[in-house]
């Protein structure tokens, strides 16, 4: 149209340029949301922490930790604080050198570096700028402060891991709430940061022991607001890399706290959109699970199903990789038990018609372990999987699939030819069974329907008994006669 | 037996039942979402006696399934038999309402809270707040949450000593250890402090919330302010002072900004709870502070309550003038000033919606100096959102300083907008005409404006060009079809040869809105001609559209002209190689021939 419309430029229609509609892929730096006191404290350079005596190390000390506490608005571009930053920069440095040294650590020091690495990392994040943050697509913003964060992140790792470092003494101040404010961090859009965080968390999980079940309850806590309200959080990934190493480490037998974890947080965390985040450090802790007590298999498997995702293709695929990953250690006394759920989505995926879902649920078949569960279980899963395979050999768009298709079934003709035989000459009538109960269905609806129309029709109460032959009993009576466990109902009814 | 067979015959429960556990989980939904039916094919007494405990057995579904069926059971209080039986849905609802997805949760507690008005009294004591005891104590926190949104409903209802009870687990709900069921009882304090009797309200529910109003979760925190409204407005203004306000005041300032976008949001509503002397002592100056909070959302959020702050405050403004002349005019325009040139578009956008509302408060002169220079700044904003909220809300400004006054100041920057090159914008501009046209009077309209007009229906964007022609049909009406016919009819007839076939087509359409409003005249003598003649353009579409406008227009002529002119070319039309325009052709005769 553009075109026709001759000399008047394109500028004007918002659709035509794309392109420039997004805009072009700078890093982007944020600053942390908190109020900060402006135009505060100068610093002054203080001696180097080397120039001075044994005697005045430890008050030089003390008073660089204070420096270091001192913050800085990076996104504000006012040079009058550029002086003291460095200062503070040069403070972080020295501390970080120092810190490590044999000595330095005094139960005296402990308070003092806490709360000066409180000071600089517990902060308020600030508001996501993009509200549709792809991380495939967009660059994360990153923290603005990072030139002093880092060297604060590098204190902190130095400071834990120090040989001098006593975690009887620090535990006074690396208490549950610091642990709180630690993980609320998590949600920092910098990777930088999260990357460090989750060293530290690691390092303190493994310090202090008594905080690991605080830990770990918090991170249940962050995994159920994710999954049940917000939807977002930016460090799913990291905490569950650092759960995966703790699972790994639990004691067997596994505790109930433990599976209920597995149940009630793990797997539905594969139900968030986002999850193709953190899918891998997810499958991994799923997995460390079943190995550790194959008994899990049954309910890990029924959650994958019932959460299975109905329009994400991209889902689906990773959902099918976790799948054959669990495939990959299941024990055959626990694949039997799944192998009919399980294979019913199985006959659905190798039939989806997004190729790439088909293809990767086809693919199980080069499995060789999965191949000899399926060879020994051929009965049970032939069946399932036949019909579906059958029709798509012959009307899937996708040749690849059809191929893939065409070797699937000739390793069933292969596995168990009297069955696929039996299979084959059935095809027809059981499609046209099941097309008669279809249409049994559609009719008992349609009955239906007819009877609420007329009641409504007859009448705004619903009290009336739905019409039945003229010699019916009234309601109560025939309620009365009718036994619920009467043999038939009752097999129906427990089918 | 008799009566069961002649059931089972019609509506056997097993095979209904068997529909409900289909494999196909679409059609599983599709009968629960058609339960009431079920329920009514077996009548009142069996749905209690079979079809609900084999719900209450068999919840183990797909979460849409369940959400399904926690919102069919809502509304089965009749098709278990009324009052007297409704208990008996409760089970069900109840293992719905521990269940891990939150919408099924939500909507089996919001089916609880329904069916509780169903209950009686005595019911009410003997099956519903037992339920949400046991929710209240559950393992497991979805029962929990689910618990909370339970209470004010039986609460009004109940005797003083279960009262206490209900007050005891809400309380413990306040302090649960789980930040999830904090947030729900948070999140519904709101509702249970308006059924709470005064003295508790403030002996046991104002603790609880300054508690979670301090809690360590910002998320907790966040929701308590929302609380805030509802217990503010219920408590006596004298308690006010001391019970809210600290608190109050704490959530303005709070570390997180999303406590403080949350009192951002809610500021009116807190405004109108606490009442106008509060509002002038204290939330005034929280609103400038918020007004200039460091985050940008905070700001919008802000920015969006200017109006309807300054517009709850006329109680105050009636009362003192000092309100009128010192709060809204001097304090509030320099911090608005300070608004307009945000460096972030959404505040200033945030801002644009609302800003032209204050002139209606502020009054011709207040609005002359000091709104109208900063409407000028924003309507030479960057950001198109910024240009198109001021002008879509110009008529207020209009009302109060008038037009002469507006167009004076304003129509420059309206006449560079009508070119602005986002179309959103011209389009809002060409809705404002009609109005300004009618305002400003013919000859000033003809001066400046006409060509603006005639200008957009060549403008590129379809959406302009439909507007345009619409916009024009208005003027119309307005002016007189004699100004018509010398100001636009000619221009609009010389688009008929424009070779570019979509400015062929705008003639037509402008001829379908103007062939009423202009006259049979002037459309037998005028516009009939040049459509007649388009019937043989070159472009299949334009042909077509001839066949749509003649089915249009034909109404206003005579038999005579219709059976000379218009047939024939319908005629025409109809033997066209064009599949389209043969269908337009017929449908056009048809429509014609049933009309005369």
């Amino acid at each position: 149209m553009s075109a026709a419309t001759g000399p008047v430029t394109d500028k004007i229609d918002p659709f035509s340029k794309k392109q420039s509609v997004k805009k072009p892929k700078q890093k982007r730096s944020q600053a942390s949301s908190r109020y900060k006191a402006k135009g505060g404290t100068e610093l002054v350079p203080l001696p180097q922490l080397k120039d001075a005596t044994p005697a005045d190390q430890h008050e030089l000390f003390i008073k660089k930790l204070q420096q270091c506490s001192v913050l800085f608005d990076f996104a504000d571009d006012c040079v009058s604080e550029l002086k003291s930053m460095e200062v503070k920069r040069f403070s972080l440095i020295e501390v970080l050198d120092h810190i490590g040294k044999s000595g330095v650590l005094t139960e005296q020091n402990y308070p003092e570096i806490v709360k000066m690495i409180a000071a600089n990392i517990f902060r308020p994040l600030p508001p996501a700028e993009n509200a549709e943050f792809d991380p495939d697509e967009d660059e994360p913003t990153f923290e603005a402060s990072w030139p002093h964060l880092q060297i604060v992140y590098e204190i902190v790792l130095r400071f834990l891991e120090s040989p001098d470092f006593q975690p009887s003494i620090a535990k006074k101040y690396v208490d549950q709430r610091f642990v709180m404010k630690l993980l609320e961090l998590f949600d920092s859009e910098d990777p930088r940061e999260r990357d460090l965080l989750k060293t530290m968390l690691h390092r303190i999980y493994g310090k202090f022991l008594g905080l690991r079940a605080f830990i770990r309850k918090q991170i249940n806590h962050i995994f159920l607001k994710f999954i049940y309200e917000t939807e977002h959080f930016n460090g799913i990934g990291e905490l569950l890399e650092i759960l995966g190493s703790i699972i790994n480490g639990f004691a067997l037998p596994l505790k109930a706290e433990h599976k209920q974890f597995l149940i009630k947080v793990l797997i539905p965390l594969h139900k968030a959109k986002s999850l193709a985040q953190y899918h891998a450090q997810l499958a991994y802790c799923v997995v460390q699970f079943l190995e550790k007590d194959a008994t899990l298999t049954e309910p890990v498997v029924l959650g994958l199903l019932k959460f299975w995702p109905k329009t994400c293709s991209q889902k689906e695929v990773m959902y099918l990789g976790e799948i054959e990953e669990i495939l990959d250690v299941i024990e055959p006394s626990q694949f039997v038990r799944i192998q009919e759920n399980l294979f019913k989505q199985m006959s659905k995926c190798v039939s989806s018609p997004h190729f790439q879902v088909a293809e990767r649920a086809l693919y199980f078949w080069n499995n060789e372990y999965v191949m000899s569960l399926i060879e020994e279980n051929s009965g049970v899963i032939m069946p399932i999987m036949f019909p579906n395979l059958y029709r798509i050999s012959k009307d899937h768009w996708n040749q690849t699939i059809v191929a893939l298709v065409y070797n699937v079934l000739k390793t069933f003709m292969e596995m168990n030819s009297k069955l696929f035989d039996e299979l084959t000459a059935s095809y027809k009538a059981d499609r046209q069974k099941e097309k008669k109960k279809e249409k049994e269905r559609e009719e008992l609806w349609k009955k239906l329907d007819k009877l609420e129309i007329s009641s409504t029709a007859n009448s705004k109460t619903v009290k009336a008994v739905p019409p039945m032959s003229p010699n019916s009993a009234p309601p109560g009576d025939g309620s009365a006669n009718y036994s619920p466990y009467s043999p038939t109902a009752h097999r129906l009814m427990a089918k | 037996m008799a009566a069961s067979d002649s059931d089972d015959s019609l509506y056997p429960i097993a095979v209904l039942i068997d529909e409900l556990r289909n494999e196909d989980v679409q059609l599983r939904l599709n009968s629960i979402k058609k339960l009431s039916t079920i329920a009514l094919a077996l009548g009142v007494e069996r749905t209690r006696s079979e079809l609900i405990p084999f719900l209450t057995d068999t919840i183990y579904d797909e979460d849409e399934v369940l959400l399904a069926l926690a919102e069919q059971l809502g509304n089965f209080t009749p098709l278990v038999g009324g009052q007297e039986h409704v208990h008996c849905l409760l089970p069900p609802l109840e293992s719905l309402a521990t269940v891990e997805e939150t919408v099924v949760r939500d909507k089996a507690v919001e089916s609880l809270r329904k069916i509780a008005a169903d209950h009686s009294t005595a019911d009410l004591e003997a099956h519903f707040v037992p339920l949400v005891k046991r929710l209240a104590s559950g393992d497991w926190f979805t029962s929990r949450t689910s618990a909370c949104g339970l209470f004010s409903v039986p609460y009004p209802r109940v005797s003083s000593q279960v009262k206490a009870e209900l007050r005891t687990h809400f309380r413990n709900l306040c302090g649960d250890d789980t930040p999830m069921v904090r947030r729900a009882a948070a999140g519904k304090m709101g509702e249970f402090a308006k059924v709470l009797e005064l003295e508790y309200l403030k002996s046991d529910l104002i603790p609880l919330w300054t508690n979670l109003a301090s809690d360590e979760q910002d998320s907790v925190r966040l929701l308590a302010v929302e609380a805030c409204v509802s217990i503010a407005s219920i408590l006596p203004r004298e308690d006010l002072e001391s019970l809210v306000m600290p608190t109050l005041k704490n959530a303005a300032e709070d570390k997180s900004w999303r406590v403080r976008y949350m009192v951002a949001d809610k500021f009116t509503e807190l405004q109108v709870a606490v009442g106008p002397e509060i509002t002038k002592s204290d939330l005034a100056p929280a609103f400038q502070g918020l007004l200039k909070d460091c985050e940008a959302e905070v700001r919008a959020a802000a920015a969006n309550k200017v109006k309807e702050f300054c517009e709850n405050l006329p109680a105050d403004v009636r009362e003192t003038t000092i309100m009128t002349n010192i709060l809204p005019c001097v304090k509030w325009s320099f911090f608005l000033q300070e608004l307009v040139t945000d460096a972030n578009q959404h505040v200033k956008s945030a801002l644009a919606s609302v800003i032209m509302g204050l002139s209606p408060i502020l009054g011709k002169d207040n609005t002359v100096e000091h709104l109208l220079p900063l409407f000028l700044i924003m309507l030479k904003d960057e950001c198109p959102e910024v240009r198109l909220n001021i002008i879509s809300n110009l008529d207020c400004v209009n009302r109060v300083i008038g037009i002469t006054q507006l167009s004076q100041s304003l129509l420059p920057a309206i006449v560079e907008l009508a070119e602005d090159t986002k179309w959103r914008v011209r389009l809002a501009i060409i809705e404002y005409m009609p109005l300004l046209a009618g305002q400003l009077g013919q000859d000033f309209f003809d001066e400046k404006l006409n060509n603006l007009c005639m200008a957009w229906l060549v403008d590129h964007v379809y959406a302009i060009r439909e507007a345009a022609t619409n916009n024009l049909k208005k003027l119309v009406e307005k002016f007189g079809s004699e100004w018509a016919t010398s100001k636009i009819v000619p221009k609009v007839v010389a688009m008929a040869q424009d070779p570019n076939y979509l400015h062929r087509m705008t003639t037509l359409f402008c001829v379908n809105v103007l062939a009423e409003v202009c006259g049979v005249e002037v459309t037998v003598s005028v516009f009939l001609p040049v459509v007649l003649k388009l019937a043989s353009d070159a472009v299949p579409n334009v042909r077509f559209n001839v066949a749509k406008t003649l089915q249009k227009i034909g109404g206003l002529f005579d038999a005579e002209t219709v059976n000379s002119q218009l047939k024939p070319c319908l005629d025409k039309l109809k033997t066209d190689q064009d599949f389209d325009v043969k269908y337009y052709a017929s449908e056009a005769i048809l429509v014609l021939t049933e009309a005369a």
